[in-house]
Parts: C-alpha cells; structure tokens; sequence
C-alpha cells in the first residue's frame, strides 16, 4: 500500500484533535480547531474525538485510511512522549508508514498551560495543527535501519552479578568474555561464610558458578585483565582487553558492566578505628568465618560486642543508605551468637533497615542476646579509648534518651558501600556516574539495567549499594536485555538520522567535530572526499545540520523544508 | 552522668520474662486508665541493661499498677506486660532497698 502512496504528489492527511475527557476539551474549543484545518491543502478527513488513544477512534482511524486512501495522520493530543508509539502502532496496522505521523501537543501546550484564557488557548492550538500538517505534508516514509548484530557479550566484572549473567547469556547461545581485575572470580560473595537470607555459604556458592561456567564453552574467563577501549557502533562494538601487557581485540554486540562496590574504609581514630579491638564489618566477618568458637581477639575473649551502624553512610557526602548492612551486621550478630551463646551484643543504630524476610533475623537477634540502642542522626556514639578500655556512650532514644555506657570486648564499625575507583573503565566505556558515584541507569524502574549508552548495560552492586541475590538478579535482567537485542540478530534502529548529500558535499569537513557521538567521517577516493554519518552511530540529534556550509545534511523526519513549513504553518495559522 | 549498660537483672524466672520482643511503640502507655508515670517500655530497657538503680526508683510506681492487662490488650508484640511487673515486684522484694 505504501508504494502506492508514495507515487501521489499531494498526500492525503487525516487531522485528530483530541479532547482528552476535559483535559483539553475543557479549555480548548476543538471543534474550531477542526474547523481551522479541514480545508488546508491535503487534509481529507478532519474532526475532534472524545479520546483518540481509546480503541474505539484507533479502529476509527483504521478505518478511515481504507476509506479515504491516507498516507498520513496529524493527531493533536498529549505529548509525543506519551503516544507516539500508540499512533505509529495504528498506522502500521493500518497499513501507513509510521514515520508519517505527527503529534502535535495541545495538552501541555495549550489547555494546560493557558487554562486562565481558553480563547488564547485555542487560538496556539490553531496555529500549532495548523504547522503540525504542514510538517505532516512533506514526511516521507522513513524504515528502520537494520543492522546485523555480533551474537556475542563482553562481561566486565566476575562477582557474583557478573558470573551470573554470563551463564545466562551462554544458556541462550550467545557467547561470552568475561573480564575479571582480580586473578579469580568471584568478587567479594567470594570471600564471604554463610550468607543472609538463607545462610547460603558464600565460597561454596561461587565454587558451584565456576563449575557452571566451566561447563559452557562459550564463556572465556579473562582474569586479571581490564577493557581498556570501546569503538565502533550499535551491536557491533569493538573493545580491547588488556591482560599483562597483552592486548586482544574482540567484536562484542553488547557490554554488561558488573564492576561491583569497594567498602567503606574508615579514617584511624573515626569511632576508634585503628585499634586492634575495633574492626570495619568485613574484618568481622573474616573473625567469624575463621573462628570455630568464641571468638578471640587481642588475645581476649570476646564477651561482649558493640555494634555502630551507617559508618561512613547517611552522612556527608554519602548521603544513600548502603541497604545491606543492616541485615549483614544483623546476620553476623546471630553467627556470634552461634559460636558463643552467652556473648552479649548490643547494636547502636540509626534505623534498622533489615527490610522484607530480614526482618525475622532481627526478632531472632534479639531472642539470642542482642540489644538494641537508638542513637540521633546528629548524635553519634562517642568511643573513647583508655589503655585496656572502650568505652561508648550514646544517647539511647530507647531509653527517652538516657545516657548509657558500655565497655565492650570488642567494638564493630558496620561500613556501608562506596563506589569502586574504576576511571579507567568509566572514561574507555563513557560510562554515566549518578551524584553518589555509583553508575547511573535510564530510569530505576523502568529501564534499570540499561544506561545512556547505547548497548553498555549495568548490573549489581556498581549500580547501587544491592544484596548479594539482588546484584544476582540485577545480572539476569541485563542478560536478558542484551539477549533480547542480540538474538534477533539484527537491530532496528530508528531512521531519523541525519545524512549526507554527497552532490552537495565538498569535503570541507565543518561538520565533523559536531557530531557528539563521533558519528562522521571524511571517506572517498581519488581526490573527492565526502562526509558519511554512520546511521547506527546517529542519534538524530540534528547538531550537524546547521554547521555545513552548503546545506549538504538533512535529518530525516525533521528536514530544513519540514522545519520551514512548520514555522510558516505556525505564522499562517488562523488566529480567533 | 551515664549509666555503664551491665548483664541483664536476673529475673528468675528468665523465660517469663519477656521483655525483649518490647519494640519500643509506647501503645502500651497509651492506654494505661492510671496513667502511669513510668512507661512499661522504659523499665524493661532499665531490666536488659542491668540497671539496678533505675528500676528500685520506681518502685512506687510499680506496685501501684492495677494488673488490668488494658496495655496487654494492645501490645501488638505480645509482650506479658502484667506477668512482667508481677516479676519485677518479686525482684524487688527480694533485691529493694
Ligand atoms: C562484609 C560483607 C558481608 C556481606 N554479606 C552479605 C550477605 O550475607 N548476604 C548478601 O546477600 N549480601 C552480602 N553482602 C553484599 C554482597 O557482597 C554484594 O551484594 C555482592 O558482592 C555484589 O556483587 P557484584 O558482583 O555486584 O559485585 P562484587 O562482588 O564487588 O564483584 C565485582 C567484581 O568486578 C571486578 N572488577 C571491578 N572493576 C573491574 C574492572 N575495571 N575490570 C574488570 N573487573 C573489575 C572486581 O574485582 C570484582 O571481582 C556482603 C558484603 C560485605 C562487604
Ligand atoms: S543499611 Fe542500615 S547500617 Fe547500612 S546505611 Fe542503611 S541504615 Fe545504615
Ligand atoms: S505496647 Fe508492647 S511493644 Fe509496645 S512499648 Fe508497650 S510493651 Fe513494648
């Protein structure tokens, strides 16, 4: 049908104007918006409608391209970012090319925006239809750029996120490299003895994902190498990985990073650091992994145990909450109490984030000789060390405030999680870093393990402070991202790219520096050099187009005579 | 001046003694019909913390709750709280001054 379509000179366009309920209809009068376009050259179907996403006017609109031979629709409703998709949807099912549709927005920009003078409004709505079929009567049909892709994944980071999505991906036939910093995989899950929620041992558990991965050919483990550059474009990227002074290129479609935390490391002397008998989490955890009774420390027994939590999170700069080390220093409070069931333990906190099922380890913590004491965020425990002696005092807001005191064997400061120093992966990738240095996702919900940059996914704990099944699960969703791209084995990428006249072109190369994605270069033989805009590199930013001298480059869907006539459509529409 | 925290005071009777699962939520006070001065949830952490002292200052107060069970009724805990003063005033009996 389209072919059919493109042959006419003058196309035939159908106008839509919505009234969103009251949205819009209650501010702007549609129907004289109606009446302002129907008789503009080209529009052969015009009228307004209750709800133009609803089904019943999508099947109306199917049915009018039948009718009236369409080749196009201006639909003036809410915000393209709301619908665009939902009218490309009905023009493809009725047979139009979608990229021949406009959507003009008079919800936002008109009723509102102007809701104190609905003749005003009205009147902007006129003259935007009014552009917005202008524009509508030079689109051209547009198709998506298809683009082979390399079936295969680059996993930076071998923590437990980053183990767990390359056997994911190998379970879905794509290959893998899997590029760890660290001599052996396994990241810190690695180091860890029983683990919270289900006291999963964590050595064992990366021991069985390294059987895993032993078991799919179509993994490569790189150890002790970095990724060092990333070039060329969407589904075919090339990066090199750089192990002992050894350099090797691969092709990759996508990159999953799943570089994971490093932990907070305090100052000496901050809450008594630097003592022998004051330890960060992870130096406990190793106390308690090795320690088959009562633990011993300082050639002490271990009688009793104070607990600090949020060190060096929730305060400064670090103004996140690190989510696991509630439940972590939680969960290691009922270990202690494993090895020695008289220890007494007391717990300073904050708030106690043990949040879903962790919340049982608490109530179970305190059954077994765990106490727990409320400090206010602007008054922390103070730690004073005498000789022989820790003493605390803190402010229990359990108590209504009550100054106590405890002189414990053995003081744990509960460190929470920074982002690991990565600068040089961060520059080669062009890596997005959020406020709290931890790398930053499209959107935390509904597009979270994807990043601005096309093709590099994220997953686990580099993302933000995550358990140890959360970064687990984080790792299967980017798997399933790059495969749900990579299977296909083609990317359709959206066509409204810029591109060159290469008549028009005389090689002066203006345009190049431009272009943010490095999309342009100068190619040719023998003496006539041109530019080229690599499509699946275009973004369809439009930054190119003004600087060429001669006018050679135009953006699909958006060209010079498109913008023209939208901006005389606007100066001619008819005002009340 | 703070008080150093020391081993819970020995109740006797340990397992009746209930205080741990206390969150700190203050219903109880809420709806005690005397009203009483020191709040239930305040003497428990006095009995974990081993603060001798602090519970035979309230002694009176103490023995003058009715054991009406009105504050049980709505310990979303389920905290003994009467069985709890009934302990506290054996200990007192046998520890006050
Ligand atoms: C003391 C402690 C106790 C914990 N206890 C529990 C628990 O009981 N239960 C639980 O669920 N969670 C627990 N956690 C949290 C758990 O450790 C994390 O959720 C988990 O490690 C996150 O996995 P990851 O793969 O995202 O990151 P990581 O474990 O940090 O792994 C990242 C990997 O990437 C590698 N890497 C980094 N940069 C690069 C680079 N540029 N190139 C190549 N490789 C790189 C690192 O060497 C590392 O191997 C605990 C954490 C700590 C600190
Ligand atoms: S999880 Fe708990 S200890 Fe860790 S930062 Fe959050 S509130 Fe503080
Ligand atoms: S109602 Fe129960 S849980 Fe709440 S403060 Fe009183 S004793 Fe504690």
């Amino acid at each position: 049908m389209s072919g059919r379509n493109e042959a006419r000179t003058e196309p035939r366009i159908a106008v839509y104007v919505c009234q969103c309920g009251g949205n819009i209809g209650d501010y702007v009068d549609t129907n004289q918006v109606v009446h302002a376009v129907k008789d503009l050259p080209g529009v052969v179907v015009a009228r307004h409608a209750m709800f133009t996403c609803s089904d019943s006017n999508q099947q109306e609109m199917i049915d009018d391209v039948a009718r009236e031979h369409l080749d196009g629709f201006v639909v003036a409703c809410c915000s393209p970012k709301l619908h665009t998709f939902t009218f490309r949807g009905v023009a493809e099912r009725a047979g139009v090319n979608p990229y021949r549709v406009a959507q003009v927005n008079i919800r936002e920009q008109c009723s509102w925006t102007h809701t104190d003078d609905p003749t005003g409004a009205t009147s902007k709505a006129m003259k935007l239809v009014t552009a917005g079929v202008e524009r509508a009567r030079l689109m051209k049909p547009l198709h998506p750029i298809e683009v082979p892709t390399t079936p295969r994944v680059a996993v930076v980071g071998g923590g437990v996120a980053g183990m767990r999505a390359a056997i994911a991906l190998a379970d879905v036939g794509l290959e893998v490299h899997l590029i760890e910093k660290e001599p052996e995989l396994g990241g810190h899950v690695g180091k860890l003895g029983a683990m919270y929620p289900h006291g999963t041992v964590g050595t064992e558990l990366v021991h069985r994902m390294l059987e895993e991965i032993d078991r799919r050919p179509g993994i490569e483990v790189h150890t002790g190498a970095v990724v060092s550059a990333k070039s060329g474009t969407f589904g075919n990227y090339r990066i090199a990985i750089e192990s002992v002074g050894l350099r090797t290129e691969v092709t990759v479609g996508q990159i999953v990073v799943a570089t994971g935390f490093d932990s907070y490391e305090p100052a000496t002397g901050e809450f008594g650091y630097g003592s022998p008998r004051v330890v960060t989490l992870p130096e406990f955890r190793r106390l308690l992994d090795e320690a088959e009774g009562p633990i011993v420390r300082d050639g002490r027994p271990v009688r009793s145990i104070a607990y600090i939590y949020c060190v060096g999170s929730r305060c400064g700069d670090r103004t996140y909450c690190s989510r696991y080390c509630c439940s972590a220093a939680v969960h290691a409070s009922l270990l202690a109490a494993e090895r020695d069931p008289s220890v007494r333990q007391y717990h300073l906190y904050r708030d106690l984030r043990t949040y879903g099922r962790n919340e049982v380890m608490f109530g179970e913590s305190r059954k077994r000789g765990s106490y727990y004491l409320r400090f206010a965020d602007d008054d922390p425990p103070l730690v004073s060390i005498d000789g022989e002696r820790i003493r605390l005092t803190v402010h229990d807001l359990l108590t209504a405030g009550a100054e106590l005191a405890l002189e414990p064997d053995l003081v744990v400061l509960v460190t929470g999680m920074v982002p690991r120093a990565n600068d040089e992966l961060i520059g080669a990738l062009k890596l997005p870093v959020g406020r709290d240095g931890f790398l930053n996702e499209i959107h935390p919900k509904l597009r979270p393990v994807e990043t601005v940059v096309d093709g590099v996914l994220i997953a686990g704990a580099c993302q933000a402070p995550k358990s140890s099944a959360e970064s687990v699960t984080s790792g299967l969703a980017a798997a399933a991202q790059a495969a749900a791209v990579l299977r296909r084995g083609v990317a359709s990428l959206d066509p409204q790219v810029a591109i060159v006249d290469s008549g028009a072109c005389d090689g002066c190369g203006e345009c190049i520096g431009s272009c943010p994605f490095g999309a342009i270069e100068m190619t040719g033989t023998g003496g006539t050099v041109v530019a080229t805009i690599a499509a699946a590199g275009c973004k369809g930013c439009g930054a190119c187009t003004p600087t060429c001298p001669r006018n050679a480059i135009d953006l699909q869907g958006y060209t010079d005579a498109q913008v023209r006539a939208t901006i005389a459509g606007l100066l001619a529409g008819r005002a009340t | 001046m703070s008080t150093l925290i020391a081993a819970p005071l020995d109740m006797t009777v340990r397992d009746g003694f209930d205080a741990e699962a206390c969150m700190n939520c203050g219903f109880c006070s809420a709806t005690c019909p005397l009203g009483v001065p020191i709040l239930p949830r305040r003497l428990f952490r006095y009995v974990l913390f081993g603060m001798d002292d602090a519970v035979r200052a309230e002694t009176e107060t103490i023995f003058s709750c009715l054991l009406c069970r009105s504050c049980e009724q709505s310990c979303p805990a389920g905290v003994h709280i009467t069985e709890n003063v009934r302990l506290l005033r054996g200990w007192l009996l046998r520890e006050g001054r």
